[in-house]
């Protein structure tokens, strides 16, 4: 009967004699730590608990046996299990004491809680960096403003005590706390991109991507531009944000092919793979080295000098958290002066 | 122009300092009345007397919403308590953008709520706007005194 109601129990369960060593355990345990049954039977029981852990655990099972409550073994503590080849796993261990004939028996009923405690982590840390993203931002805007301010201040009221490279200072001082500035915005809108709740919905990425095109060409009316935009690219995403990706992109496309006579800039679909969908945008422009073509997407990293392109490294870094947000990624092909392709895709099968 | 002060709730010396300066530069004349955190600002607010003011009312309040022992969600709700406070204009002028605070202080009572812009020139002119708003084109509530309400 007892040995029945251990098998039909849903988690790894031991049961431990008052010496320590284990007189019974069932499939799930065997199945957990990678043991044969009778591997376990008569050893003790600190062959399933970690190295670290092995020599304090007699004493801490001596002091359960003194006082035996149904509880939860090591409150508080992160507890682990150790498989067959010296693996381990996040657990968590339920104790009760059965009295029986033959003294008490402890009866341990194990689960691997590997996933839940990763994920508890991870939330812990994603919400630990947002609110430490929002604190940092605004405690660093009050000293900018202080720097940007009193620097402005010193040019409209000390410019001639000042001299004309004093003023030159002091405008430097301003234009680098203005860019600072853009800095820490766009730490908070990376910080409210990774949080936001998308809201899908059917887009024409050609439609958009045909409209920014034209919003472009308007800013800078003496440009001339090839665009070539693939119509009716139907996808499922966050209106605002995939918008967002557009612009980036097009937007860097217009910058890097700057200094071009013939300058062309494409947006068009390419095969998609597992993903629902895959779009690039293409430029003739200045390209970049392949050999970087791993940082191009880390927020602050410039591959061009500011004064040639100017930017605050930061919108290749926002397409990469909102495409990776839909379920995609991003990728970038490109050679020095040879101009470049970046691909996106959205809702990836293997991600799904 | 009235004469009655503008209250500037700010714990931070140097916007402090640069506020004042922007309202010199934008020859707003009101006198300028500073509290360095929640608590002063209420103690201006509401003097222990009994129940009349002894210190004029502000026209315009400038209240930041980060501040020391009491904060400027706090300061708005006791303003919005009390009949004598309840009317006048408070301007949320402070560093956040999150919506979370913006909507806090518009339920608060907050009239208008303005971030403060990193560059010198832009929160001169900002200060500007919202004195020439406030104090010049905007009707303020008929000051009918505490007791008539």
């Amino acid at each position: 009967m007892f040995v029945a109601l251990l098998e039909a129990a849903p988690d790894a369960m031991v049961c431990i004699a008052a010496d320590g060593r284990l007189v019974q355990v069932n499939a799930q345990a065997e199945r957990l730590f990678g043991y044969e049954r009778a591997e376990l039977i008569g050893q003790p029981v600190e062959i399933l608990v970690p190295d670290a852990a092995r020599a304090v655990h007699p004493g801490h099972r001596a002091g359960y046996v003194a006082d035996p409550r149904h509880r939860p073994m090591g409150a508080g503590l992160s507890l682990a299990g150790r498989r067959r080849d010296a693996s381990t796993f996040a657990a968590e261990v339920s104790l009760s004491a059965i009295d029986t004939d033959e003294g008490i028996l402890v009866a341990a009923a194990i689960r691997d809680v590997t996933d839940q405690r990763r994920m508890t982590d991870l939330e812990r840390s994603n919400h630990d960096l947002e609110s430490f993203i929002y604190t940092v931002s605004h405690d660093l805007r009050a000293p900018l403003r202080a720097l940007s301010g009193y620097s402005e201040l010193l040019l409209e009221e000390y410019a001639g005590v000042l001299g004309e490279e004093g003023r030159g200072y002091a405008e430097r001082i301003v234009a680098v706390s203005e860019h600072m500035g853009q800095l820490i915005d766009y730490l908070l809108h990376l910080s409210r991109v990774s949080q936001a709740e998308l809201h899908l919905q059917p887009v024409d990425l050609g439609g958009e991507a045909a409209q920014i095109a034209e919003e472009i060409q308007r800013r800078e009316p003496l440009r001339h531009v090839r665009f070539t935009i693939q119509k009716q690219v139907q996808a499922l995403a966050d209106r605002r944000l995939i918008v967002t990706v557009l612009e980036n992109l097009l937007d860097n496309a217009w910058k890097f092919t700057s200094g071009r006579e013939d300058a062309s800039i494409e947006f068009g679909t390419a095969p998609s793979g597992d993903a629902a969908l895959c779009c690039y945008v293409r430029d003739n422009g200045a390209g970049f080295d392949p050999a970087y073509a791993g940082k191009l997407f880390q927020p602050f990293q410039r591959l061009h000098a500011a004064r040639d392109f100017p930017g605050t490294g930061t919108g290749l870094a926002s397409v990469r958290q909102i495409v990776e947000r839909h379920g995609g990624h991003v990728w970038a092909e490109g050679a020095v002066g040879g101009g470049a392709t970046f691909y996106f895709t959205l809702d990836d099968k293997e991600s799904a | 122009m009235t004469s009655q002060p503008i209250l500037l709730v700010e714990d931070n010396p140097d916007d402090e300092a640069l506020t004042l300066r922007a309202f010199e530069k934008s020859n707003i004349s009101n006198e300028v009345v500073v509290a360095r955190d929640g608590a002063e600002a209420l103690a201006y607010l509401f003097p222990d007397d009994d129940g009349g003011y002894d210190v004029p009312r502000p026209a315009l309040i400038l209240l930041d919403l980060n501040l020391p022992k009491v904060g400027g969600l706090e300061v708005l709700r006791k303003m919005q308590a009390d009949a004598r406070t309840r009317l006048i204009p408070v301007v949320v002028l402070t560093t956040s953008k999150q919506e979370e605070d913006i909507l806090d202080s518009y339920r608060s009572g907050a009239n208008a709520y303005v971030r403060k812009p990193v560059k010198f020139s832009d929160f001169a002119d900002a200060v500007r706007a919202l004195g020439v708003f406030w104090l010049l084109l905007n009707e303020p509530a008929p000051s009918r005194g505490p007791e008539s309400d």
